[in-house]
């Protein structure tokens, strides 16, 4: 094992990978009474089309999510959630755009849980009965979604940012595609993906290193690796697909959703650095201490606002979604922070200062600690250590040279108007 | 871990000592017995408390501060209790081996300047601070339909006990807004602090007497208060027939809720028995409700019931297709009459006792579990959390079944979807 000294934080982080590709990482804690266990695929709804014996194959949209679902189907008819129940230990699923998790958190029977969560997800079993009887769940699911006018903001936006990318549509696929899906699709699918180079496992928590890498070899040592389809990914342009839009809902105060699409291309830098850096940039320019929020607030424009950053292959695409009883004017200000970016080193130091406190306070807490991690598994493909480092090293230079490159114009804006009753 | 109690006449001061946290979390709360016409002033004094003091003028000054030291957090929070409504003031700060010498003592000072040293001038809060709050208020009560889930509780609660603080809304009522003026919200502010019930919990890692001096220092209150009422709501009688309501909604999904209030019991009931029953029902992952109206019958994608103990409830919640309506009800009811004939294993038992257990362990994880933890005791009376596993591991099936047949089915809503 690989010992990742998680530097200031006094956390280690250890690693191993198995001769099939199936990487290890454990996270243990000893003022704890909870573990968190990830057994995951890098596979999630980003994949639209891959090879498959000779041929192109096109799964039904939300795929990835309908197995997901169906993973908790076992031969021996007894579900996971009541095997897991059964010490008190609660577990979940989920699917996102670039892998599918499986988990379980508790404080008891560790060893017994570990197994069984590794052999349930490596026990495919899918029947024509099983698969429709999902349906309706599913549906349902969609639907509950579907109900959100923020989801809907959300869901919208992405397809006018994105013409073709695979992150225009819903996880979960429409009630249209998963009423194709069929046991063969799921095995398809499953017997690609779910292999043990292309999986890992993450626990983080109160547990016996040792014992858990026993478990984790016996059940897995084994497992064949097999070289991973031909993934076909889409050639999306550059410019947003839609720049503006206005649609309606059954709300009472205006929404807007914001997407600035920036290419990777030419942004001399790249991983954690630039995600550091794009971060920085937005928390400054919209963050709770900026001053247009501070206008904003003070000229009531603004009541609600989330903000985040996507990742893709190519692009890295900026999020804003507000409420506001003034959408255009919230708008303009919006836009007057893009036409002159500005940085000031004060608040650039002090929102370093704040990031260094908040990595510390972020390792007290177990699940926060492996969302954390998981993400850099799947962004990075590894744990930066050094993150501390990273932080206090940054400089106002390198991010005013990053502002000058980005095209702050490819923005898609959308609009969400209450309904005239 | 080590806990202790120490009445400061005016106040209760609640220490929780322990090396698990690397934060110091501060939580300063205000009870009261609730009024519904005083909801909504109380939750924009709440507001602007937060959004300027005499110190610093405007809320970025404050959030300035807060960055200076090193991310302290700082916010309110608002819940009903029972009889009570409870307004609290938390701060989360990190220990000041990871930042400098009295960071801590320079944020508690912040806390302190919030709660009493609120941006008033000639015994009024601001007009452009007070416009704010309340368009922000209003906006945010104009948008409850925007989460249906929440909606169909909230519109269930006033259709099951009408006179009840069961059926307030706690987001306040948009026609409380208009009545505040910075004159009268001033005088609600000082009422508050003199009137209130207050507590104050600091959990981490620190010196007794250090807490102690510097709270003492920076809360000041002036009175003592002595609560009258219980916090415990007297509902114990259903309605003969259950009443059916609905609303529509243009949402694609429909959501039901549903009101079951529980007959009369005894303390050891309440606090045992009770919680296994709803967990064996509908609280546990894998309950009763799960298997028969998701995975049986494919109605739905959630559905699990919540406990009450204050308000003597269990509140089941669903997301359904309203085509499915009749038969989901006519699923649930035959769910609560099987448990209550007894129709549940000693294995469902040994699941909700583990749940149960889990969840005990897991207190200490956290320190809002912690405080919540000990300020349930100091409402329920019950057993210190570490010796509750034990007497729960105790409670028979016999147990369980006298109190799901106390459970009666009264009010049904249905906020259906017309999508």
């Amino acid at each position: 094992m690989k010992e990742i000294e998680l530097l200031s934080l006094d956390k280690k982080v250890f690693f191993e990978k198995l001769k099939n590709g199936l990487e290890i990482y454990l996270v243990p804690y000893d003022n704890k009474e909870n573990y968190y266990i990830s057994y995951a695929t890098k596979f999630g709804s980003d994949v639209l089309k891959f090879d498959l014996d000779g041929d192109t194959y096109v799964p039904p949209l939300g795929i990835a999510h309908y197995l997901e679902h169906k993973m908790f189907e076992e031969p021996s008819g007894i579900d996971p959630f009541t095997f897991f129940s059964e010490s008190g230990t609660d577990a979940n699923a989920m699917t996102s755009y670039d892998s599918t998790q499986y988990i379980c958190y508790g404080t008891k029977e560790f060893n017994k849980n570990l197994r069984y969560l590794i052999k349930y997800v490596n026990t495919p079993y899918f029947t024509d009965e099983n698969v429709n009887k999902e349906k309706g769940i599913i549906t349902e699911e969609i639907k509950m979604y579907d109900s959100l006018p923020d989801y809907k903001l959300e869901m919208k936006l992405r397809e006018n940012i994105y013409k073709k990318l695979s992150r225009r549509y819903d996880i979960a696929g429409t009630e249209k595609e998963i009423n194709k899906i069929t046991k063969e699709d799921l095995y398809k699918c499953y017997n690609s993906f779910y292999l043990p180079n292309n999986m890992f496992i993450l626990i983080v928590g109160k547990f016996n290193m040792n014992e858990a890498i026993n478990i984790i070899k016996e059940e897995l040592e084994e497992k064949l690796e097999y070289k991973l389809p031909k993934i076909y990914t889409q050639k999306e342009q550059i410019e947003v697909n839609k720049k503006n839009e206005t649609i309606n809902a059954d709300i009472e105060t205006p929404k807007i959703g914001i997407g600035l699409k920036i290419s990777k291309k030419d942004l001399k830098i790249k991983g954690v650095e630039l995600d550091l850096y794009l971060s920085m940039l937005m928390t400054i320019l919209f963050g709770s201490s900026s001053l247009f929020r501070e206008k904003v607030r003070n000229d009531q424009l603004l009541n609600d606002i989330y903000m985040e950053w996507e990742n893709t292959e190519d692009f890295k695409t900026f999020y804003l979604f507000a409420t506001s009883k003034n959408p255009d004017k919230l708008i303009e200000e919006i836009n007057k922070e893009f036409d002159k970016v500005k940085i000031e080193e004060e608040h650039f130091n002090r929102i370093k200062k704040v990031w260094i406190a908040n990595e510390v306070k972020m390792i007290d807490n177990i699940e926060k600690t492996e969302y954390n991690l998981y993400d850099e598994i799947i962004n990075y493909g590894k744990i930066t250590p050094n993150r501390i480092e990273l932080i206090k090293k940054m400089n106002i230079d390198k991010l005013n040279k990053l502002i000058n490159i980005i095209d702050f114009s490819n923005k898609s804006i959308l609009k969400m108007l209450p309904t005239k009753k | 871990m080590q806990y202790i109690k120490k009445d400061m006449a005016s106040y209760n001061l609640h220490l929780i000592n322990t090396n698990k946290y690397k934060t110091i979390t501060v939580k300063v709360m205000f009870h009261t017995p609730i009024k519904k016409e005083e909801i909504t002033i109380r939750n924009v004094l709440s507001d602007i408390l937060l959004l300027s003091t005499k110190k610093y003028p405007n809320k970025r000054d404050m959030i300035i501060e807060s960055e200076n030291l090193y991310a302290a957090d700082i916010y309110n929070n608002t819940q009903r209790l029972g009889n009570y409504i409870s307004t609290s003031f938390i701060l989360q700060v990190l220990n000041d081996k990871y930042t400098e010498k009295d960071n801590l003592k320079k944020a508690v000072e912040f806390l302190s300047e919030i709660i009493f040293n609120p941006d008033i001038e000639d015994e009024k809060f601001k007009k452009n601070k007070l416009k704010i709050v309340k368009d922000n208020c209003e906006i945010a009560l104009s948008s409850i339909k925007e989460n249906p889930a929440n909606y169909s509780v909230i519109r269930l609660n006033e259709e099951f006990r009408k006179d009840s603080p069961i059926s307030y809304r706690m987001n306040g009522y948009k026609s409380d807004i208009e009545k505040i003026t910075e004159k009268n919200l001033y005088s609600y502010y000082k009422k508050m602090i003199d009137t209130n019930h207050v507590d104050i919990f600091v959990t981490g890692e620190f010196e007794n007497q250090e807490i102690i001096d510097l709270i003492r220092n920076y809360f000041k209150f002036r009175k003592i208060k002595k609560q009258r009422i219980p916090y415990f709501i007297d509902n114990t009688k259903p309605r003969k027939k259950a009443l059916t309501k609905k609303e529509t909604l243009s949402i694609s999904q429909s959501k039901l809720s549903i009101a079951c209030p529980i007959g009369k019991l005894s303390e050891y009931e309440r606090n045992y028995p009770l919680v296994l029953a709803n967990i064996i029902f509908g609280g546990g992952s894998d309950s009763i409700l799960f298997k028969k109206v998701r995975e049986e019958n494919s109605l739905c994608y959630v559905i699990y019931s919540s406990l009450n103990k204050l308000d003597n409830t269990i509140t089941i919640k669903a997301g359904i297709d309203k085509k499915n309506f009749t038969k989901t009800i006519e699923v649930i009811n035959k769910v609560l009459d099987q448990v209550q004939k007894g129709k549940f294993t000693n294995k469902d038992i040994q699941i909700a006792k583990k749940i149960y257990e889990n969840a005990i362990f897991s207190i200490e994880e956290d320190p809002h579990q912690i405080i919540n933890e000990y300020l349930t005791e100091q409402i329920i009376k019950f057993e210190n959390y570490k010796e509750r596993v034990s007497i729960m591991n105790k409670v028979t099936k016999r147990e369980i079944i006298k109190v799901l047949k106390k459970i009666k089915i009264d009010t049904i809503f249905l906020l259906e979807g017309e999508e």
